[in-house]
């Protein structure tokens, strides 16, 4: 009787538990970096950029399981240009920080003019090179703003789509440290250790380069987050994150090499996800190098580089190699017709012969570990090199070297920071941008108004135009050569159901409604 | 004694100044931190912020003095990277290193000293020697492949021991067999030799010809003479374990220790942290230099006397 007293309790507890769906959902991810802060507007990094989206909200969302653009209410339930300079927006009412606050305008207009108006330095480095063109945002009443810009803006939606721009509480912030009614640094550096947002999950551990810890938020605006905690660790140790996933210890392990695939593919408890990351690593000339001021130089050291056997070699065939600098996901903006860079060592030993190459040894920069297959890389390409007659030397150092009138060629990367070339291609390349602003790449007027053209017209094809004309720019004399965007793969146990989204920008690990499941 | 103590403290208080020093001016020596911690796509002029935000803009004069009254502070300066006092930092990471170093201390003393004595002991007999076939083979193996075998085994394949972080006393087994490999063969071999110099000195004979009990005249004749020897190598033991021997087997369990935080630091060019990191490591140095003499003269009558 006793017994069946307790079997029915346990019976009744278990339905009811079923009924409101109580059993607790917990994952654990290992990464192999855990952010020093968290902070969406100062933070651009890849490291960064994985924590995010869980826990903010832009006023504009995008449909992230396709690389097409498709803008989505969020914090912003319309939006509608009054102006080429103005746009107005309607904020969804009953929006709820993780502190408890309501979110209205005044947060809105706060979180857009610390990057627009920025005085804290970290904000003022960020919001430059891609928010450049915004003003000001301001309060038209609680739940309506205006944001203005400084010339008509072809990137509205995608620029108040920015992690950059994710809405954050203003009352909650200004108290931080200091005077409670004041914006001060000290807010924002407190700030980036203690975040609050509106997204479908809190932040309710933060410890820098070791943890984050994710709790279910169960006053979030929208469709409420599958899992009741996340908890992202800290594993530096590539077979120790793989380890983690046989022993229990994890579910999800972030950044598995090429070669580290076919063991878990191989093993029926993990499986692999993977995709061709939104970025390019490339290869950088330095224009004003003595050696490689003639452009015929540059064009044959990139014009002898194999990039496909590059990729079969170094990234099973699994990279993906581009024709010019453009990406599947700036959607109209994607040109992959023009045709920018290839391979063709006879004509690089014809330029070179041309130009008057005289042997004079060719350094190429980079560092040891810090890109995947970085050094191979390199070794690859002097071996390339040396099939044209180039005599190249790999310099290995952790210094960065791109701002240094010495370099001659180096290793970088390329990121999409945002769905556009102008994201990708325009925060490196622009004028006056940083690679030009290191001494190591030149524009004249005529670059700077095809430029203007490409970064403002309104409309899509003067814009993809004006790109293909920049793309013809840097082929005659280039800077640059993408060579691969590489490919990226996370592990996971056989139950879990996760991919890296397409329409997201690199790295993001996304465990909002309808992005994760269990078998 | 007071002049002695005071005399102490005042040579521990330069030998940190010079330590501080050499260290601020090495780190510097290293690069820009900007070209680290920044990363990717700077424009020269945001650089120049940068560098003024981080507090790099003054002269070295000037930033040199800034971090030594950071010192007095507590605070001992900002992280570049986590923009909070390093102090706090260490704080968080300070004891899962300790409680590994501790675990690994107690095992490695646990097991070496008597295997000492025993090697030393039965020297000719098949016991003696294998215990120092299997001491000079711990000796050769360096900890990370120790750590990498112990994972395989106990992890990958028998999922019996857990490999992340220092949860559970479960957790402890793998990083502390480990660490200790190295330190158990050499100490189970400075045992032995500690050992074999006593045990053939007269007194050990007076001792036996007293009719004590042979384990007395091991333990309380022989041991507590080596003794001295065996202090001063276990001084320097832990001196080294505090200062490198730990980042390896930290970064394979993904331990949330100092190790991992100084290479961090050191990769990224956290001038704070690493400063505050080293500086850490010469005080325990010292710190344990102080215990070991306290603890010779807590052995050796002889030298508590000389001293007192």
């Amino acid at each position: 009787m006793k017994k069946l007293l307790a079997t029915t309790a346990a019976t009744t507890i278990l339905a009811s538990m079923l009924a409101s769906g109580a059993f607790a959902a917990e994952l654990t991810v290992g990464a192999a970096n855990v952010s020093s802060y968290l902070d969406p507007g100062r933070d651009h990094s890849n490291v960064g950029s994985q924590f995010y989206y869980n826990a903010f909200d832009t006023l504009i969302d995008k449909n992230h399981d396709t690389t097409d653009t498709e803008w989505v209410p969020a914090l912003a339930t319309e939006w509608k240009l009054i102006e080429p300079t103005i746009m107005e927006l309607k904020l969804r009412h009953g929006v709820k920080f993780h502190n408890g606050e309501d979110m209205t305008a005044d947060d809105v207009v706060f979180s857009l003019n610390r990057m627009y108006q920025a005085t804290f330095t970290p904000y003022q480095v960020r919001a430059r090179d891609r928010l450049g063109n915004f003003e000001k945002a301001e309060k038209v009443d609680d739940y309506t703003v205006r944001v203005y810009a400084k010339r008509p803006e072809p990137l509205w939606e995608t620029l108040l789509n920015l992690q950059q721009v994710m809405i954050i509480p203003e009352e909650y912030t200004k108290a931080l440290a200091g005077d409670p009614n004041v914006a001060e640094d000290d807010d924002y550096e407190a700030f980036s250790l203690k975040p609050v947002g509106t997204g479908p999950y809190k932040v309710a551990e933060f410890v820098p380069g070791e943890r984050v810890v994710w709790e279910k938020f169960e006053d979030f605006w929208g469709e409420k987050a599958p899992l009741d905690k996340v908890t992202v660790k800290h594993m530096p140790e590539t077979a120790s994150r793989i380890t983690a996933l046989k022993t229990g210890e994890a579910d999800i392990i972030t950044n598995i090499a090429p070669d580290q695939l076919s063991l878990i593919e191989s093993d029926p408890d993990m499986k692999a996800e993977g995709s061709a990351t939104a970025l390019f690593h490339v290869m950088i000339m330095n224009v004003n190098h003595p050696v490689l001021k003639d452009p015929r130089i540059r064009q044959a050291l990139s014009l002898a580089i194999d990039r496909d056997a590059l990729n079969e070699a170094l990234w099973l065939g699994k990279a993906v190699v581009p024709s010019t600098h453009t990406l599947k996901e700036f959607g109209e903006l994607y040109q992959p017709e023009l045709k920018t860079f290839e391979y063709n060592p006879e004509k690089a030993k014809e330029l070179l012969k041309e130009a008057g190459y005289d042997g004079t040894e060719i350094t190429f920069d980079t560092a040891p570990s810090y890109y995947t297959n970085g050094l191979l890389a390199a070794q690859a390409i002097m071996e390339m090199w040396a099939e044209v007659g180039i005599k190249g030397k790999v310099n290995v150092g952790d210094k960065w070297t791109g701002n240094s009138p010495d370099m001659m060629v180096r290793n970088w990367s390329n990121p999409m920071y945002f769905a556009d070339p102008f994201g990708c291609f325009g925060v490196m390349w622009a004028p006056n941008g940083p690679s030009e602003s290191e001494g190591r790449f030149n524009t004249d007027e005529e670059y700077a108004k095809t430029w203007e053209k490409f970064r403002f017209s309104g409309d899509v094809e003067l814009r993809r135009a004006a790109y293909a004309e920049l793309m013809e720019r840097i082929k005659q004399d280039p800077p640059v050569l993408p060579l691969y965007r590489p490919y990226e793969s996370w592990a996971m146990k056989t139950n879990v159901n996760w991919a890296p989204k397409p329409g997201h920008i690199p790295y993001v690990l996304d465990f909002r409604a309808g992005s994760i499941s269990f078998n | 004694m007071l002049t002695y103590v005071l005399r102490t403290l005042l040579k521990m208080a330069v030998t940190l100044f010079i330590i501080i020093t050499l260290v601020f001016f090495a780190t510097r020596l290293s690069g820009n931190p900007i070209d680290f911690v920044i990363g990717e796509g700077i424009t020269q002029e945001d650089r120049q912020l940068l560098i003024a935000y981080y507090g790099l803009d003054g002269s070295v004069a000037t930033q040199y003095w800034k971090f030594i009254a950071s010192i007095f502070t507590g605070e001992f300066g900002l992280s570049f990277l986590e923009r909070r006092p390093v102090a706090e930092i260490a704080a968080e990471r300070i004891w899962p290193s300790l409680k590994l170093l501790f675990s690994t201390a107690i095992f490695t003393f646990a097991l070496s000293i008597p295997l000492g004595i025993a090697a030393a002991v039965y020297r000719t007999r098949f016991v003696g020697s294998a215990i120092m076939v299997i001491a000079f083979m711990g000796y050769a193996v360096p900890p990370f492949v120790i750590a990498t075998l112990l994972v395989l085994i106990f992890a990958y394949t028998l999922n019996w021991l857990p490999v992340v972080g220092d949860g559970t006393a479960l957790h402890f087994i793998m990083p502390t067999l480990a660490m200790s490999g190295m330190f158990v063969a050499a100490l189970t071999r400075f045992t032995r030799n500690a050992m074999l110099d006593v045990l053939g000195q007269d007194y050990m004979r007076t001792a036996r010809a007293k009719g004590l009990p042979e384990r007395t005249v091991i333990l309380k004749h022989g041991l507590r003479n080596a003794s001295i020897t065996i202090l001063s190598v276990v001084g320097l033991q832990i001196a080294g374990w505090i200062a490198a021997g730990s980042v390896v087997i930290e970064s394979i369990f993904s331990w949330p220790g100092i190790g991992d935080l100084l290479v961090r630091s050191a990769i990224m060019r956290d001038y704070p942290v690493l400063q505050f990191g080293v500086l850490m490591v010469a005080v325990a140095v010292i710190c344990i230099n102080a215990a070991v003499d306290i603890a010779y003269a807590y052995a050796d009558p002889r030298i508590r006397l000389a001293k007192g």
